[in-house]
């Protein structure tokens, strides 16, 4: 997966893109709209992560060419700034998702992976994570081949899990993903431990290895061993 | 007492009128008795030295009873020993009239050949009285026309000359610093008016340069924050990433994040009150309250699962309301999350509707919690609680914004916030 990070902050570009490149991504990093014209006229990407702030003018002119050629590039808007001004012209410019900073890299991760699923829709609605069989669209959980029935929140939080193969997920960060638009007035995250909980016995019950491992201290990690 | 000014200068014209009336009028009268009275004395005395010098001359003792027969109002008496002359009042019978009648008498000495006789004068006193009548009527006619004219006057005047106050009141008491309308004084002619108008003017122009320079503060700092925040949440993220740590560093790491991610609530709570405030959601439509409730009654329950509660939902009545649907959505979150937060184990929730009001009860802490602050910014009725302070302030907030109101009250151990809509 071919990815182009348009972002002026040196120390957030390298962060997103050491977590990202081990991920499967293949990332280029530009820093001003004038390199970014010149990389999406050249090449073509899955994705493209999109900072509004730039130093040599705003995001939107990178959107407006994209659309110019005819580009189909999935966009994730990064904005420090955010108003409901920005994401309706951001939309309507063809942006296919907006994150506020700051963000955690793990839920970065997982909208990426979202939004390239939804592009190449034709082809593959299924994640496959070895005996697990997730279908995104129906919501539905195959282990083994056998349907296994779970709730909409934990089919969100098996995608994520998975999306963040290998990775170290704080607490915080699970919670911030399962309380969507309520994260920001949420201030408690005991719930991630039970919905851990129920996630794990469902899997397990169904015949599943146990792939999430408690990372004491701080969270949880799917790990494939 | 609070009364308008036109009372309270009304109420002193009146009493003073009332007072000058009071005393001038036994004043007056008595003054012009006096005149008067002065002045009929003056006349029997003229009349007896008239007497005096041109009747006695002639007059022969054998005719005083003649005289006295054709004068009516003056009679030459046996001497009654006066010293002097006497001036008294007497009433005497009036036969014409039937009548008792006041006169006013003198009495003088005088010699009629070589022997003393007392004369005596009288001026009936019946024209002077009705006289005075008319004068203290007409005059005290006078006086109170001139007072109620000048009372009418002062009045119209009064509503004349302050009208351009009100205005100016009126203005004021629409005003409100967080709205953008300034308001418009109207012109007036009258000095200290226009004083007021442009004082009030200069202070209102430099106190909303004032809040606004502190709202885009607020604005901008939070903004700011977001990208040192997002760089420090970036690299914690990846920083757990690149080695397996020991539990104790996992405990500290994870310290780190939810400080972060308190901070990032904190400022994103700010930036939303900055926008509420900056009326960045004035589009509006309408909205059903049950729908909100139960959009998100899941997130909610399972909220307060952790912490044994039991929501119950009484939503008897559907309040429909004009408003801007993520507003609602945010405040009906803080509401529940409130309900939820400030809680005890195995407690409980109870969400009523009524026409127009929505009803969150909850049970908690067994005192009622201070209300003069309760829904300021930052005040929390437990400091080390790890909430912002926000909750209440982004409440409040969003219920001004859509002219609601939100209170408070602590009955049956249940702390109930009411927003009427």
């Amino acid at each position: 997966m071919k990815l182009l990070l348009i972002e002026d902050e040196k120390d957030l570009a390298n962060s997103m893109l050491s977590y990202l490149t081990t991920n499967d991504f293949v990332c280029e990093w530009v820093a001003t709209t004038q390199a970014a014209i010149d990389k999406i006229s050249n090449y073509d990407y899955d994705c493209i992560l999109l900072d509004l702030m730039l130093p040599d003018g705003d995001g939107f002119s990178v959107l407006e060419q994209l659309k110019k050629q005819n580009k189909t590039e999935g966009v994730i808007i990064i904005s420090a700034k955010e108003t409901l001004e920005t994401r309706i012209e951001g939309f309507q410019l063809g942006a296919d998702d907006f994150m506020t900073k700051p963000f955690h890299l793990s839920e970065l991760l997982v909208r990426i992976q979202a939004l390239i699923r939804r592009k190449n829709f034709n082809g593959n609605n299924l994640v496959v994570f070895n005996e697990i069989e997730i279908d995104t669209l129906s919501k539905a959980i195959k282990v083994k081949k056998k349907h296994v029935a779970v709730t909409k929140k934990e089919i969100d939080l098996l995608l994520y899990l998975i999306g963040n193969l290998n990775k170290v997920l704080s607490k915080s960060a699970i919670a911030e993903h399962l309380s969507g638009d309520m994260a920001d007035m949420l201030d408690n995250h005991d719930f991630v431990y039970a919905h851990i909980k129920n996630l794990k016995n469902k899997l397990k019950d169904a015949g599943c290895n146990d792939y999430i491992k408690t990372v004491y201290g701080l969270g949880y990690k799917w790990q494939n061993d | 007492m609070t009364k308008n000014l036109l009372y309270k200068t009304s109420k002193a014209y009146v009493l003073f009128s009332v007072l000058l009336l009071l005393v001038s009028a036994p004043l007056f009268y008595y003054s012009t008795k006096k005149l008067y009275i002065d002045e009929t004395d003056d006349t029997l005395i003229l009349h007896k030295n008239e007497f005096v010098k041109f009747t006695i001359p002639t007059l022969k003792a054998n005719e005083i009873a003649n005289w006295n027969k054709y004068n009516r109002n003056s009679k030459i008496t046996a001497f009654k020993n006066i010293k002097t002359d006497t001036l008294f009042y007497k009433s005497y019978h009036d036969i014409l009239d039937n009548e008792i009648e006041p006169y006013r008498e003198l009495n003088a000495t005088i010699t009629i050949e070589n022997k003393p006789y007392t004369y005596m004068g009288r001026i009936s006193l019946v024209e002077t009285e009705d006289l005075m009548k008319s004068i203290a009527i007409l005059f005290l006619s006078i006086i109170s026309l001139l007072l109620l004219g000048l009372f009418v006057i002062t009045k119209r005047l009064s509503v004349q000359l302050w009208k351009p106050f009100y205005k100016t009141l009126a203005q004021i008491e629409q005003f409100e610093i967080d709205k953008s309308n300034l308001p418009q004084f109207p012109a007036t002619t009258i000095a200290e008016f226009k004083r007021l108008n442009a004082s009030l003017e200069k202070l209102i122009v430099k106190n909303t340069s004032i809040y606004r320079s502190q709202r885009e503060f607020i604005e901008n700092a939070a903004h700011e924050l977001q990208t040192p925040l997002a760089v420090f949440q970036v690299k914690i993220d990846s920083f757990v990433q690149t080695a397996t740590f020991t539990e104790n560093q996992y405990q500290e790491l994870s310290s780190i994040n939810e400080a972060i991610g308190r901070m990032t609530r904190l400022n994103k709570n700010l930036l939303l009150l900055s926008k509420l405030e900056n009326d960045n959601y004035s589009q509006k439509q309408t909205i059903t309250i049950q729908e909100v409730i139960h959009k998100n009654i899941d997130f909610f329950t399972e909220q307060a699962a952790a912490k044994n509660i039991t929501i119950q939902l009484h939503l008897t009545e559907n309040p429909i309301v004009q408003s801007n649907p993520v507003l609602v959505e945010i405040m009906i979150s803080n509401l529940f999350l409130n309900a939820i937060k400030h809680n005890k184990v195995g407690g409980i929730i109870e969400v009523n509707t009524s026409h127009a009001a929505l009803f969150f009860s909850n049970s908690g802490q067994s005192k009622a919690l201070i209300t003069d602050k309760l829904f300021n910014r930052f005040s929390k009725s437990n400091p080390s609680d790890h909430g912002n302070g926000l909750g209440l302030a982004i409440i409040q907030k969003i219920a001004t914004t859509n002219n609601w109101t939100v209170s408070y009250t602590f009955e049956d151990q249940l702390h109930q916030f009411k927003v009427q809509f």
